[in-house]
């Protein structure tokens, strides 16, 4: 039989084969016994110790969650263990079993009453339905020991098929063992695809009912770099699966087949980031995100805090560049000492440069200082400084004036500081319809593709219903992308991209070929991107991006992409 | 019985972790605390002390909730809801 190829929504850039295993955690219960048949005291006791085992589970997955992704992750936990712990829920359970239910099916009884209740409130109270089906479930699996699949103890090379994972799923998944998974609900900014991301397991979601036609046993290929599931592959898609999960770390620079230096560095949100950046084979920081600094505190961070973080990121990388965007922050970030204005649209208000040029002048200078000490004090390594959110010629004056005058109080402070390499990034539309006025100002452009393709296409970065719209690879975003790589042919600005779209692999070629000379992107795709650069050649590249400026559709891009 | 009518300040409301902390610290104090929306009768308010009743209010940001509690403790656990509910959600 030929394999069949199933399409959902790519989540990390890695492949995996294995046995499909389906996961099943709502699988019916047993038959109801009669009610005189049910010894209620065991039943209670029953439910209580299962009550107990899952409250250890998730004290555990609470701590492994914190360590492996985040606290904020990790804190849905705490809410497991209250739902689980609930007097409402322990009268119901204890009320069913008097009237003659076994555990399991009290508890079922008990949680898919609740579940209902919020399941028929508005938003965030259905994502509460969703953390109660999830405590249930784990109930239920302590209650009917051994007749659903434990994710935990899952045979080498599995693949697990579900309908949706939910955190206390992918928190037990071990990564090592787990050769991927797909799923039939879900989107990119998934719980699922989250937790995927951060333990790098090959993962695609979405696929839809097709899903269900694969069955256990059978050998999947999950390609989260194209977004499909190949069922019953060939030995062909095997072979080149298996291939694509093994690319080597390259400490050193790349060129492609004939010779064009491309550096390939990666994106940097907080310091402990930038040791595994390196380890990766990282060029240098292509974006290092400040936000970090500001948020969750009740003061800005002063120079000299700054200055430390600044100098440890710039001395990380001796041979290379850090590329430092300044604060970006709008109504959207909480940051209690900054006055940040209630806007009906945070994403379309006073954000980025337009903040660091009016109320946040200081903060803006502040940042400067510190910078430009850690590299007037490093004799390692280089700077460049980025702005966010550049939409006029007179914003990029703005920020000079203060640059250079940064630049000058240093001196005459008796600190050897000298001005950095200065740059923009390309984020917004009219960015890159300006960028040919830019370049007389700039030494660089860095392109942010997240926001690029949200705000060129009016599709909300994570809203699944317009995905396919705010999808990088559509021809309005690839056309803002030449623009700027075209306006700055023939002059000495060079042209970097930080966002999703450089970490792709399968874009690499096209992105070359668009004029790029830069790709910065999160650690964990910077061998691929580099083993793919390697064996580029720029003609083709070329001639692959005049074919995708030229396609009249996302499909028609898709199409011609590997 | 000492009770107060309060502001709830995080702005996502009374869930996920704002909702999860006030069990947590109504569950601290030996007192009865129950709770509802603002105005809501006696009958009407729910144990502070669950998770899915205190969640299953849908008490958005912005809104006033009357907090009763009953016992030695009572004025003390008030003061620590109170303070907690005053409090913007990125610094709990």
């Amino acid at each position: 039989m030929s394999e069949r190829r199933l399409s959902g929504v790519d989540v990390t850039p890695l492949t995996g084969v294995g046995t499909a295993v389906w996961y099943r955690p709502d699988a019916d219960l047993p038959e109801r016994p009669a009610p005189a048949e049910v010894d209620g005291e065991a039943e209670l006791a029953a439910f209580e110790d299962a009550r107990d085992e899952a409250e250890a589970e998730l004290d555990a997955e609470r701590e492994r969650t914190a360590e492996r992704v985040g606290e904020d992750e990790a804190a849905v936990f705490d809410a497991h263990v209250q739902f689980l712990t609930d007097p409402q829920i322990a009268d119901g359970v204890a009320e069913r079993i008097d009237d003659g239910l076994p555990a399991a099916h009290a508890v079922a009884e008990t949680f898919d009453e609740f579940v209902e209740r919020f399941a028929a409130m508005d938003g965030k109270m259905a994502e509460r339905a969703d953390d109660l089906r999830d405590v249930r479930d784990r109930l239920l699996r302590l209650l009917t020991d051994g007749e659903r699949v434990d994710l935990s103890a899952l045979p080498d090379g599995s693949v697990v098929l579900a309908e949706r994972l939910t955190p206390s799923d992918t928190a037990q998944l071990d990564p090592e063992r787990v050769a991927g998974f797909a799923t039939v609900t879900g989107g990119r900014t998934s719980h699922a695809a989250i937790f995927a991301r951060s333990l790098a397991i090959p993962a695609v979601v979405g696929v839809g009912d097709a899903l269900t036609s694969v069955a256990d046993g059978e050998t999947v290929v999950i390609d989260g770099t194209t977004g499909e599931v190949v069922v019953d592959p060939s030995d062909d898609t095997v072979a080149a699966a298996s291939e694509g999960t093994e690319a080597r770390v390259r400490e050193e620079r790349v060129e492609t087949a004939d010779g064009r230096e491309i550096e390939v560095a990666a994106n940097v949100g907080t310091p402990a980031e930038l040791g595994p950046a390196a380890d990766r084979g990282a060029d240098g920081i292509g974006l290092f995100r400040t936000e970090f600094l500001f948020l969750d505190r009740d003061d800005a961070p002063d120079e000299a805090e700054q200055y430390e973080t600044y100098k440890r990121a710039i001395e990380t990388f001796p041979e290379g560049r850090v590329v430092v965007r300044t604060l970006d922050v709008g109504g959207d970030k909480p940051v209690p000492y900054l006055d940040l204005p209630d806007e009906e649209n945070p994403f379309l208000g006073e954000r980025g440069i337009r903040r660091s040029l009016g109320p946040d002048a200081d903060l803006f200078e502040t940042q400067l200082r510190a910078l430009l000490r850690a590299d007037a004090d490093t004799d390692v390594g280089s700077l460049a400084v980025m702005l966010p959110l550049v939409t006029t010629v007179e914003e990029i004056a703005a920020a000079e004036t203060v640059l250079d005058r940064v630049v000058e109080d240093l001196r005459s402070e008796g600190i050897e500081a000298e001005r950095p390499e200065f740059g923009v990034m390309i984020e917004t539309p009219a960015a890159a319809f300006m960028a040919d006025e830019f370049v007389s100002h700039v030494d660089f452009f860095s392109i942010g593709t997240n926001d690029l393709a949200q705000y060129v296409m009016a599709a909300e970065r994570g809203n699944d219903a317009v995905a396919d719209l705010g999808d990088f690879r559509q021809p309005a975003v690839l056309r803002a992308i030449d623009a700027t790589t075209t306006a700055a042919e023939g002059t000495d600005v060079w042209v970097g991209m930080c966002g999703e779209m450089a970490g792709d692999p399968a874009l690499t070629e096209l992105l070359v070929g668009l004029g790029l000379t830069e790709l910065s992107m999160s650690a964990v795709t910077v061998p691929a991107v580099k083993e793919r650069v390697s064996e580029i050649d720029t003609a083709a590249a070329t001639a692959l991006a005049e074919r995708a400026l030229a396609a009249a559709s996302r499909d028609e891009v898709i199409d011609l992409l590997p | 019985m000492p009770e107060r009518v309060v502001e709830v300040v995080p702005e996502e409301g009374l869930h996920a972790r704002p909702a999860s902390l006030f069990v947590e610290t109504a569950n601290e104090y030996d007192a009865e605390v129950s709770v509802g929306p603002e105005g809501a009768a006696d009958d009407d308010l729910v144990s502070a002390s669950s998770m899915l009743a205190v969640t299953g209010l849908g008490v958005a940001g912005g809104e006033k909730l009357r907090i009763v509690a009953e016992g030695a403790d009572a004025v003390a656990a008030l003061d620590a809801l109170e303070e907690l509910l005053s409090t913007p959600e990125d610094e709990l």
